[in-house]
């Protein structure tokens, strides 16, 4: 069938219906025994007329309470010549003893030192490149903070920044780490380490960064080689916190090859610098190999279309899942197609609902 | 007429889509079969406002609204017609039916608009999309032809085609099927009046008639987005799909039945299914012709251990050459498309029990509310 036409479905009850520390679910307050008996604690109820308050969603603008005894956090503010507190995003309220705050539903990625992300390479200026990294703002990788090719440890000169687009070019994707962060939240990358560089051999896919519970999470590792089934070999999966996810052929670096691990430190840099570092020619990729990193593709934009999240352990379960079914459907192991229904029942056999 | 203005690829990433398209069968990034749409959400009657409306949401979230809005209008007289002389005479009654069935309808009778978020409404790509969907609508004149009341009067269409999202792929499909739908939804009221006297309609909302009646076999067109990728031909492209075609076109398909002659042997081609009618044809540019090409390791002077030293940096290639292809580097498409595989696409939309027949079957299965 090559086409599925569905009824809209019904929206999708947020986490914070069943999560008892939101106010709009707190019907009597017994949570603040400091006060003592005699003070209404309960929030105003819901309006009538907003279908959409019931589902624990707030609008920019929308009065949350009126009662002076909660104090207002991220995403509320009070107007001038009113005590209510409003919301300024639009989110789900979240409650923290005494301090309202709006968890926005859909966000841009903010950027923290440290982070791995992923990102494309929008502008490439003199002394720099600007890459978007799904944050409000372009982040800055300066040429000083790559790796030359061979590891030699050298000033940039003018023939570096002459040449700076055999480096990277406009559209290409790359690895990198929050080196610094601006004052005004811009962030400035770097690919000193060997893990990082331009990225090949693979596809990319977008991911919402955060809110709702779903998109990649912050976790212990955002990089992992995984053992693909049905021969395909080992794949890499590459979660940036910002959102952005790559998947590629596991490319084994020469030391790798010749069997011992990869030596750490500065000093002998420049032996273990793959030649490959910034090239862009993709290596020979089996069928196989192509078919499960599209599987893997398709449980990535799975998790996220039914608000799971995605991280490691999720999107490893979620990848031993996909390949059962798909050996118990019809069509065989061939067949990774995973939108729609298929999509909604990994996701549920995951949740174990 | 470019498809998106600016799509940032990288060349590695454009080689391995155009390899992993070009296998036997084609492995989609998304894994859906060379024909599988999209999953797709849809609802009609959205809008109280209007004649016909209904709305379509990709899983991605990108959606996108149309509502029909119609107006009584005076048909002007045309300056070739010349029943106008006849006009207050009693003339032949023959000969001005005669006249009646030719003039049909006039294309300026459906005034089609597309509004793209972020996009201004005189942007070259918006108007083409907007020329591409009326165009299918208009082209065999069937279309206007419903739209007549009597002689002197003629229904005015509006039709406003809203994208609700940013346009995450070529929004064509996602239009052509929601305004495929809305149509499908669009009622006009009850005419009460007869003849050529002015018109006066039935006040009753649940009396009027659809435009298109779900007993008839009459369905208003839809556009197809088709790509090929070498050999392979491929249905309703994602973005980064699209960026590697060779060749993309846009089809055109309406159902003709009621049109054709009534003879015994085309009743028995409709039992079994609709005649399809090819209506027009465009060819969509795909962005792939402005990607830049991949630079080969051996040409690559930042590739390898031995890299040149400041002085040998000297001679910097800094533009990209041009090159022989080689394995694993992207090298955009040049050249026209092939005739073989044009005739080809065009054969696998039309054929029978394909994809533009399973696609009208299914938009017919949407619940009319």
């Amino acid at each position: 069938m090559p086409i599925t036409i569905h009824q809209p479905k019904p929206p999708r009850p947020l986490l914070s219906d069943l999560d008892p520390y939101n106010p709009l679910n707190v019907h009597d307050s017994d949570s603040d025994s400091s006060t003592g008996g005699g003070v209404d604690l309960s929030l105003p109820p819901k309006k009538p007329t907003s279908s959409l308050s019931h589902s624990g969603i707030v609008t920019p603008g929308e009065v949350i309470t009126s009662d002076s005894q909660w104090m207002r956090g991220h995403g509320t503010y009070i107007p001038a010549s009113t005590s209510d507190i409003t919301s300024s995003l639009a989110g789900t309220i979240t409650r923290t003893n005494k301090l309202i705050s709006v968890r926005p539903l859909r966000a841009r990625y903010t950027p923290e030192v440290g982070d791995l992300v992923v990102g494309r390479i929008v502008e490439v200026q003199a002394k720099r490149w600007r890459v978007d990294v799904g944050s409000t703002q372009l982040a800055a990788l300066p040429l000083s903070a790559i790796n030359l090719p061979g590891g030699i440890l050298r000033k940039r000169t003018e023939t570096d920044e002459l040449q700076i687009r055999t480096f990277f070019a406009e559209g290409d994707l790359l690895v990198a780490e929050v080196q610094q962060l601006f004052q005004d939240g811009g962030a400035v990358l770097h690919t000193r380490s060997l893990k990082y560089g331009k990225l090949r051999n693979g596809v990319f896919v977008a991911v919402s960064g955060m809110g709702g519970g779903a998109g990649v999470v912050r976790s212990r590792r955002q990089v992992w080689t995984m053992d693909a089934a049905n021969g395909a070999g080992q794949v890499d999966v590459i979660l940036g916190v910002n959102g952005y996810v790559w998947i590629s052929k596991h490319v084994e670096t020469p030391a790798e090859v010749e069997g011992k691990p990869a030596p750490a430190g500065i000093t002998n840099m420049e032996e273990n610098v793959s030649a490959t570092m910034y090239s862009s020619q993709n290596d020979r990729i089996e069928t196989e190999t192509m078919r499960e990193i599209a599987r893997l593709r398709g449980v990535i934009t799975a998790l996220v279309e039914n608000g799971l999240r995605v991280d490691e352990e999720m999107v490893v379960r979620g990848y031993h899942e996909a390949v059962e079914m798909a050996m118990l459907s019809g069509e065989g192991q061939d067949d990774v197609y995973l939108g729609g229904e298929r999509g909604e029942q990994l996701a549920a056999a995951l949740t174990g609902k | 007429m470019a498809s998106q203005t600016h799509l940032n690829l990288s060349p590695a990433e454009l080689a391995y889509l155009h390899a992993s398209l070009s296998l036997t069968p084609p492995i989609r990034p998304d894994g859906r079969s060379p024909t599988q749409y999209r999953p797709l959400s849809a609802e009609t009657g959205i809008l109280p406002g209007t004649n016909g409306s209904a709305r379509i949401c990709f899983a991605d979230g990108t959606e996108a609204i149309v509502g029909v809005k119609a107006e009584v209008e005076k048909t002007r007289a045309r300056w070739d017609d010349e029943t106008i002389f006849l006009e207050g005479q009693e003339g032949d009654e023959g000969a001005e039916e005669d006249k009646e069935k030719e003039q049909g309808g006039n294309r300026e009778w459906v005034e089609l608009t597309v509004e793209i978020p972020g996009q201004r409404d005189d942007d070259s790509g918006t108007i083409f999309l907007a020329q591409m969907l009326s165009e299918a609508l208009l082209a065999d004149g069937a279309f206007v032809e419903r739209l007549k009341i009597n002689r002197g009067w003629h229904w005015k269409l509006y039709l406003d085609i809203l994208l609700i999202s940013p346009p995450l792929s070529y929004p064509l499909p996602l239009l052509s099927l929601t305004t495929h739908l809305a149509l499908l939804s669009t009622r006009l009221p009850r005419l009460k009046s007869e003849g050529d006297e002015d018109p006066f309609f039935d006040d009753d909302w649940a009396a009027a008639p659809h435009l298109y009646p779900k007993d008839r076999k009459a369905r208003p067109p839809v556009t197809l987005l088709v790509m090929a990728v070498g050999n392979n031909i491929i249905f309703d492209p994602a973005k980064e799909e699209l960026a590697v075609a060779d060749v993309a076109l846009a089809v055109s398909v309406g159902d003709s039945a009621e049109r054709t002659g009534k003879t015994a042997e085309d009743e028995d081609m409709e039992v079994d299914g609709r005649k399809l009618r090819l209506l027009s044809i465009r060819t969509v540019d795909p962005p792939s012709r402005l990607t830049p090409p991949g630079v080969p390791n051996a040409t690559n002077s930042a590739y390898g251990h031995a890299v040149a030293g400041p002085q040998q940096q000297k001679m910097p290639e800094a533009r990209a050459v041009e090159s022989e292809a080689v394995e694993g580097v992207w090298k955009a498409p040049r050249g026209g498309a092939k005739l073989a595989v044009m005739g080809a696409l065009v054969q696998k939309v039309l054929e029978r029990g394909g994809v533009a027949d399973e696609v009208l079957d299914a938009l017919e299965a949407v619940d009319l509310s």
